[in-house]
């Protein structure tokens, strides 16, 4: 996995990250900014339960620039390390994440990882303590976790180090439609 | 506007039309023929129906993309920069964007994400 960028910024003089090599493509940019805050802005589903799919994606695909990464609204609702640290492969046996979070974690490796783990009583755990609307929430969140932490590291943006960093929640810009 | 995210997101729609003009973005930023042969080579990976005849892209660009399904951690520099030198940097970033969306988008498809977002 490469820490060298393989693609430059392309905003001049701020380092290659994923925002500035986005912006090789205007367009690409404006309309992830716009979806991407209007997906954290929503509470349909909570900011921690997509924070804890987001840091599960995080860990199954490698992406150490995501796994560093924490979002203020979800650390506001609660998720502290002792949880996160809990997003292991043994998450099922965890007495820290509830069973809504284990619900969400399940769906997120059935998408990512294996359909095959999405059993009959999994959908049943899913369905009992998520609405229709918040699995799609959580179904859109998970699509773009997992794409953009295979984007990112396929464009070598990773860090070679990088503590853990709590960063603003990502809004929808003023200028957004 | 189709597949299993919009689909699944048919009760919200503003966040539907955001990821639809989203994902047209990255469509447009690779261009038609390469994200027809970019999705097609992704689909195929997976085993899943491919909905178009398949465009044609150079072989450096279809590896890229068949490899983002399972083992994107292992592309290398040199792959990279062979599609850079076929696309350009801004057409590795689109790629990249377009080929991990159609990846994702066959996994949501896996598990049938509109069917378990049905009310």
């Amino acid at each position: 996995m490469s820490t060298i960028p393989r693609a430059s910024s392309a905003i001049e003089g701020e380092p290659a990250h994923f925002g500035t090599v986005l912006a090789h493509k205007p367009e690409l940019a404006e309309k992830f900014a716009d979806l991407y805050g209007r997906f954290w802005d929503s509470d349909v589903l909570s900011a921690r339960l997509k924070e804890v799919a987001r840091m599960r994606n995080a860990r199954v695909t490698e992406c150490g620039f995501c796994r560093n990464v924490r979002f203020d609204k979800a650390v506001a609702e609660g998720l502290g390390e002792e949880v996160v640290d809990d997003i292991t492969d043994d998450y099922e046996n965890s007495p820290r994440l509830t069973e809504a979070e284990k619900a969400v974690l399940k769906f997120t490796d059935a998408l990512i990882h294996d359909p095959d783990l999405l059993t009959g009583d999994a959908k049943a755990a899913l369905r009992r303590h998520l609405s229709a609307e918040q699995i799609a929430e959580l179904g859109l969140g998970v699509t773009l976790f997992l794409a953009l932490a295979k984007a990112l590291i396929t464009l070598g943006l990773e860090p070679e180090q990088m503590d853990r960093t709590v960063l603003p929640t990502p809004a929808v810009p003023e200028n957004a439609g | 506007m189709s597949g299993p995210v919009i689909e699944a997101l048919a009760g919200s729609p503003d966040l539907a039309a955001r990821y639809a003009a989203f994902r047209d973005a990255a469509h447009d930023a690779l261009g038609p023929e390469l994200v027809e042969a970019v999705r097609g080579a992704v689909a195929e990976v997976h085993g899943a129906p491919v909905e178009h005849a398949p465009g044609v892209a150079p072989e450096a660009v279809l590896a890229f993309a068949r490899r983002m399904v399972f083992e994107h951690t292992a592309i290398t520099d040199e792959e990279a920069a062979a599609v850079a030198s076929e696309l350009g940097e801004p057409g590795l970033v689109a790629l990249s964007v377009v080929a991990a969306l159609a990846d994702a988008e066959c996994r949501a498809r896996a598990i049938d994400l509109p069917g378990l977002a049905s009310a």
